[in-house]
């Protein structure tokens, strides 16, 4: 068992709330990881639980169907009623016999852990729904790229690994007018093809370390490493201008020009959508910390947002280059 | 949307089911996508002469899986937005009917000089985006691949109808199965949500002067069939030059006189492609 879940290892140290008045059971939870891999707090009764629930929300709940002062599945359910702890995972532990007298379909339970289990088991089972979890925790819930959690958490790891690595902020010029004349669907199906653009150009780049992720609205940021990164924002730049054409009405797109009302509420004319890529350089370990990163890519921006057409920006290690399509 | 074409005379169905396509085409497309150097130009090309992979393709870009359906009208565009990846797997899970070939002797050659009629056609008109004409060029005779394919005893019968009466094809097929392949044609852009300006060209390449929302999409379509047939490229299932409707002129604003320019650009065009041999 220790070879076969050898590569469950987690990325930060987990914790882990566990409710069971089982000794059993909890002994042989709190031995599948090595300590330091998993923080474990335990308790025999629900009640009192659920208030250090709240004030301190674990990685996940492992909750006994049966405790002796409360229905495991009335625990989960207070939990999950709640909008902010909604994300907090939970497994229930259950009999066999508990499990097929139950309605547990009712609540949102995320896993049932039938006891009693094998520790092989139970750990991938563990091992799964944390993983899950935090996979779909700050993921966008349109395009469904890993958010802005997964973003900052991606970036630090490469700093600490002290990796090369080119960090891209792309945005869009004039997506605000465009959603104000076609209406927010509309809009969506924008973001979703340039998240499409973003993430096939990417994808396309075999056998390097890459990675996507949206921040939210129409803010994109992708890695890549650094001596590939100029390519890839060509590419963006050349797709993203040849498509978004078609995401407007015949006229609009004859004209190459859209009339809406600007954020004073004045009637004006906007361009076309185009896409604006800041692109910072971390070699060397340069950088240490995320702000960093996010602070010179702000910078960027601003310059790459002087320009109306897209292009791109490249932080060479304090030499700044603006690029744009030719004609 | 999944439902299935009902013929009205014999009351036999046509079937929302996996659709054949051209054995080289599929195999030089998989060579040019596992070479990590090809660009996307070079793959939308080859991709485009293959009807079935082209309706694919375009299908998967417009599903409302990926957001945007109803938008998405060159191949190139669908490529860049699907990935080689995803381009990979439609190849891989499209299956090839021998029958096909066998089966519609020349229709992959009329298609093709259908698709360059078009996009030389709305070239010289100066329509936008011209590319998309070829699109529908390429798949105005899709429906009837389809019906033969899906119905295989109905080729027989709409080959010796069109022998014995000297009819087109598209008049067997009214006379057999109630409709004919503009109809199918309907079934199948809908079906699988192309945009509009495609979905035109491909029901309306017949009659032109009903199209109600993109008439030049249908026009473009409509001349380029009639001079695919009249250099006799490919074979479109009989041996009638179609009778050219004289709206699409109006339609797009010039004169019969106008096609004997096209027809220069096209001589080149068509000996460009007279050596590609797909079978």
């Amino acid at each position: 068992m220790e070879q076969a879940l050898a590569g469950c290892v987690f990325s930060r140290p987990q914790r882990i709330m566990l409710l069971t008045p089982d000794a059993g059971l909890r002994d042989m939870l709190t031995t599948l990881w090595e300590p330091g891999q998993v923080e474990w707090t335990h308790s025999e009764r629900g009640r009192g639980a659920i208030e250090h629930l709240f004030t301190e929300p674990p990685d996940l709940l492992i909750v006994d169907n049966d405790l002796p002062d409360i229905k495991g599945l009335e625990v989960a359910s207070i939990v999950k009623s709640e909008n902010v702890y909604r994300q907090l995972p939970i497994i229930l532990a259950a009999s066999e016999e508990a499990v097929a007298a139950s309605s547990w379909c009712g609540v949102e339970v995320d896993e049932l852990l039938i006891t009693p289990s094998s520790p092989t088991r139970v750990k991938a089972l563990i091992y799964l729904t944390l993983a899950r979890a935090s996979r779909s925790f700050d993921a966008n819930p349109l395009t469904r790229l890993p958010g802005n959690s997964s973003i900052i958490q991606r970036i630090q790891e490469m700093m600490d690994r002290k990796e090369d690595f080119a960090l891209a902020y792309a945005d869009l010029d004039f997506f605000k007018s465009f959603n104000d004349k076609y209406g927010f669907s509309r809009g969506d199906e924008v973001l979703m093809m340039t998240a499409r653009v973003i993430v096939t150009t990417i994808r396309s780049f075999t056998g390097v370390r890459s990675f996507v992720g949206h921040v939210g609205g129409d803010d994109y940021v992708f890695i890549l490493p650094p001596d590939t990164v100029e390519a890839a924002c060509q590419r963006v730049v050349e797709s993203f201008d040849s498509i978004v054409p078609h995401f407007y009405d015949e006229e609009d797109r004859a004209r190459g020009s859209i009339v809406s009302t600007d954020r004073e509420g004045a009637i004006k004319t906007f361009p076309l959508m185009a896409i604006s890529i800041a692109v910072v350089f971390n070699e060397g370990g340069r950088l240490t910390h995320y702000g960093q990163a996010s602070q010179i890519a702000m910078s960027l921006k601003k310059k790459a947002k002087e320009n109306k057409k897209s292009c791109y920006v490249l932080d060479s290690r304090g030499r700044n280059a603006v690029r744009e399509e030719p004609e | 949307m999944e439902e299935d074409l009902k013929t009205e005379r014999k009351g036999q169905l046509l079937a929302v089911k996996d659709l054949p396509t051209l054995p080289t085409v599929l195999d030089e497309v998989s060579k040019l996508v596992a070479r990590p150097e090809s660009t996307t130009e070079q793959v939308a090309r080859l991709i485009s002469m293959d009807q079935v992979l082209s309706a694919k393709v375009l299908k998967m870009v417009n599903s409302p899986i990926y957001g945007f359906p109803g938008r998405i009208s060159s191949i190139s565009h669908a490529l860049m937005l699907l990935g080689f990846n995803v381009i990979r797997g439609i190849i891989v899970s499209t299956s090839v009917f021998d029958v096909m070939t066998k089966n519609m002797v020349g229709l992959w050659e009329h298609s093709i000089a259908t698709a360059l009629a078009s996009s030389t056609i709305a070239r010289s008109c100066g329509l936008r985006d011209p590319d998309e004409y070829s699109v529908a060029g390429l798949l105005h005779d899709l429906g009837k691949v389809v019906a033969t394919v899906q119905l295989p005893e109905l080729k027989t019968a709409i080959e010796s109808l069109v022998k014995q009466k000297d009819l087109t094809y598209l008049a067997a097929e009214r006379e057999l199965l109630g409709f004919g392949h503009d109809r199918i044609n309907a079934w199948l852009a809908a079906h699988w949500k192309l945009p509009p300006n495609i979905k035109e060209g491909m029901d309306h390449h017949h009659s032109p002067q009903t199209a109600q929302l993109y008439p030049e999409m249908a026009a473009v379509v409509h001349l380029a069939d009639f001079l695919a047939r009249l250099y006799e490229f490919g074979s479109g299932g009989d041996d009638n030059v179609p009778f050219v409707q004289s709206e699409a002129f109006k339609i797009l604003k010039i004169k019969p006189k106008d096609l004997e320019a096209i027809c220069d650009t096209l001589n080149e065009r068509f000996v460009e492609v007279s050596d590609l041999k797909f079978t």
